[in-house]
């Protein structure tokens, strides 16, 4: 067969038709073709969402501390903007006002949806299906149509019961607890269908009551999307400005983004620096939020429950 | 220890629907009772009332001489397992097993003795600090069985229990879970679809079609003497061969009986003289159409049973060896039997699905394993005539004293 190889025999070697050097390579292509675009991609959108932020970043250290001295890079650094924005105004005011009402809107929303989710999911009563049906309905209309009927209602409110009318954190939180149920309570109960109501079944013959399986059965399972919701409930509070700003007319009870809006609305060229440094110190609690509630929102501890 | 009394049970639904009709059953102190039928016949329902889980419409439900029916179920003392297990996932095994007696505020000394011993009894010691998804199925049964057990209840409730494990697990499961009630002697309810686990593990066996109890006894006694079409129909497998036949006076003999035929499409099955005197509502029925129920195991290959009067040809379709014995297919020119009640059991075993060309009736029957039989043979098959059952064709009810 093959001269070349004559001293082998009878068997043809196989070299002989692949002659020269072995190129090795990957069937999909280089890594350039296989992962180098995804680089690029999402390079690009890294610098797509740290652009404000770096801007945000530079304006807060910016010793000049107004817009139109800003630039992209920091040209200096100084801790004048935030010695002002503590000092000068009535900041800590406003991120204990913030605090307070996006936790207890928070924890109280996450609570008074759980409850309602559990009835709506696992009890058949009359009304069930109008319930869920008017909370998608109500819902549907804008913020701004409510605001005008709650300023309304807030206004009779405050003249007969002014702990909880204008100017009030209680007032405020107990408006965003309306705002947030009908959403967190449609996301919970779709989260609760998903779990076998063999659960509540065998925990009842185990003996449990209702508030029994509820908080240590049912809850438990549901973490990830309590976590959910309670974020949720917590960055509405801490970012809302449209009805902040219409209930909280004193200086004292308002909110971050209602005070930190004040700063600028006047003259926005000047206390740009204050303001920048003041947002950064606002997002400090949503992100520390975020980081201790990821473990919680990323497992999902139903699986196992039943088989598969 | 207790029994369980009920006394015409009914579920109706706020549709309409019918679910349990008249329920009325006896469960002794003790008694390992299976509630089996075809999905859909109201066995799970009546199991939920017994529990608690599902209001009961009218009757009386008793638990230890106590009425139940407003108890809600952890006043019941009952224990349930279910087809799905239902362990809470978020405990570990011991945690499952214990959650119960924690529930009741028992103190921790009891807790953990009790568990343990639950443990040894399941094997599961290594286990109990796993949790529900690192186990396999037949642990994650055993961990459901185990969580029923510990409370040392009156009365088991058991749902489908192994219908969610592999063929081979459930057979041993089953042996285990009957072994297991017969240590504990606790009075237990299973629900069931599958005749087989009915057969092997109850000391007696309540058939349920369509919201109504068709007939309650020994699993043997039912097997030998079903009260209708539809309980031969379903316990016994392979099921019972069904044909519309024809009750005969042969010649002018008027002995007692001994002219009796059954004619099955070209067979005439001589009838032995005892049959008649058994079942004297049979000569109700003489010239007239009447359903004739055969066990695989009473027809043997004539070739191998000498001297048997009773024979009918048919065509060999299909034999499988199984070794101790052969299970012959047959086809035979016989009227096929068509009610309701053979209608639900086609569609239970899936029967229905499958095309059929003839006019005739598939014969299944089991020969003994030194038969020559061969596909396609005609063949020849003793019939023991004393063993046919007979019924009804349009009550479908047994046809005996």
């Amino acid at each position: 067969m093959a001269g070349s190889s004559g001293n082998l025999g009878e068997t043809p070697a196989p070299a002989d038709r692949a002659a020269g050097p072995v190129h090795r390579g990957s069937a999909k292509g280089g890594w350039l073709r296989q992962f180098g675009w995804r680089h690029a991609i999402g390079l690009a959108a890294l610098a797509f969402a740290l652009f404000p932020v770096l801007f945000v970043v530079s304006a807060a250290l910016n010793p000049l501390g107004t817009l139109s001295s800003t630039e992209l890079i920091p040209t200096g650094a100084s801790w004048e903007n935030f010695r002002k924005i503590l000092g000068g105004t009535r900041f800590p005011r406003w991120f204990a006002n913030t605090l307070v009402i996006g936790t207890v809107a928070a924890v109280a929303g996450m609570f008074l949806s759980a409850c309602a989710a559990y009835a709506f999911s696992r009890y058949r009563f009359r009304g069930r299906r109008m319930g869920l049906l008017s909370l998608l309905l109500v819902q549907m209309f804008p913020q701004f149509l409510a605001a005008v009927a709650l300023y309304l209602m807030f206004t009779v409110m405050t003249d007969y019961y002014p702990p909880i009318g204008f100017n009030t954190r209680s007032g405020l939180i107990l408006l965003y607890l309306g705002g947030a149920l009908s959403v967190n309570t449609w996301l919970m109960k779709g989260f609760l269908d998903s779990i076998p109501v063999e659960l509540d079944e065998s925990a009842k013959v185990d003996g449990a009551s209702h508030a029994q399986i509820f908080f240590g059965i049912i809850l438990p399972l549901v973490a990830p999307i309590l976590a959910v919701t309670a974020l949720l409930g917590f960055i509405l509070a801490v970012n809302e400005f449209l009805l902040a700003s219409i209930f909280l007319t004193d200086l004292e009870a308002q909110t971050l983004a209602v005070g930190l809006w004040g700063l600028v609305a006047g003259e926005r060229n000047n206390n740009f620096g204050a303001y920048c440094a003041g947002s950064l110190l606002t997002a400090i609690p949503t992100v520390a939020l975020f980081q201790f509630l990821q473990r919680y929102i990323v497992s999902g501890l139903t699986s196992g429950a039943v088989k598969g | 220890m207790a029994d369980v009394h009920l006394d015409k049970i009914n579920k109706k639904y706020e549709n309409g629907f019918h679910a349990v009709c008249d329920l009325d059953l006896h469960i002794a102190d003790g008694e390992f009772l299976v509630l089996v039928g075809p999905s859909g016949c109201g066995k799970s329902t009546a199991l939920r009332m017994i529990a608690g889980l599902e209001d009961i419409t009218s009757g009386t439900l008793q638990i230890g001489g106590r009425v139940v029916n407003a108890l809600s179920p952890k006043d019941r003392d009952i224990a349930m397992v279910f087809q799905s297990y239902a362990l809470y996932p978020h405990m570990t095994v011991a945690d499952n097993i214990a959650y119960g007696l924690k529930i009741r505020r028992m103190n921790k000394d009891e807790i953990r003795r009790r568990v343990k011993r639950a443990a040894d009894m399941l094997e599961l010691g290594p286990l109990l600090h796993r949790r529900p998804k690192q186990l396999s199925g037949g642990q994650r049964q055993r961990v459901a069985m185990g969580r029923a057990i510990v409370r040392e209840p009156q009365v088991f409730l058991m749902d489908e229990p192994l219908s969610n494990l592999d063929a081979k697990l459930r057979v041993q499961m089953r042996a285990e879970i009957a072994q297991l009630q017969r240590d504990l002697k606790t009075t237990t309810v299973y629900v069931t679809h599958d005749q087989v686990e009915a057969m092997t593990m109850g000391d007696r066996i309540a058939v349920m079609k369509a919201g109504l109890l068709q007939q309650a006894g020994a699993p043997q006694y039912l097997y030998d003497n079903p009260d209708n079409l539809f309980v031969a129909g379903f316990i016994g497998s392979p099921p019972m061969n069904m044909a519309l036949g024809r009750l005969e006076r042969t010649g002018g003999g008027e002995r007692e009986s001994a002219g009796w035929t059954v004619a099955l499409g070209s067979a005439r099955l001589p009838l032995p003289a005892e049959v008649a005197v058994e079942r004297p509502a049979l000569a109700a029925y003489l010239d007239r159409d009447i359903a004739v129920g055969i066990r695989s195991e009473d027809m043997e290959d004539a070739r191998l049973a000498q001297g048997a009067r009773a024979r009918m040809r048919a065509t060999v379709i299909l034999t499988e060896a199984l070794g101790s014995e052969i299970i012959v297919h047959l086809e035979h020119d016989a009227r096929r039997l068509v009610t309701d009640d053979t209608r639900i059991l086609e569609k239970e075993t899936g029967a229905a699905d499958v095309p059929r060309h003839d006019g005739g009736t598939r014969i299944v029957a089991s020969f003994a394993p030194r038969s020559p039989v061969r596909p396609r043979d005609e063949i020849e098959i003793a019939v023991d005539t004393a063993r046919i059952h007979f019924f009804d064709p349009t009550s479908g009810a047994a046809v005996r004293a």
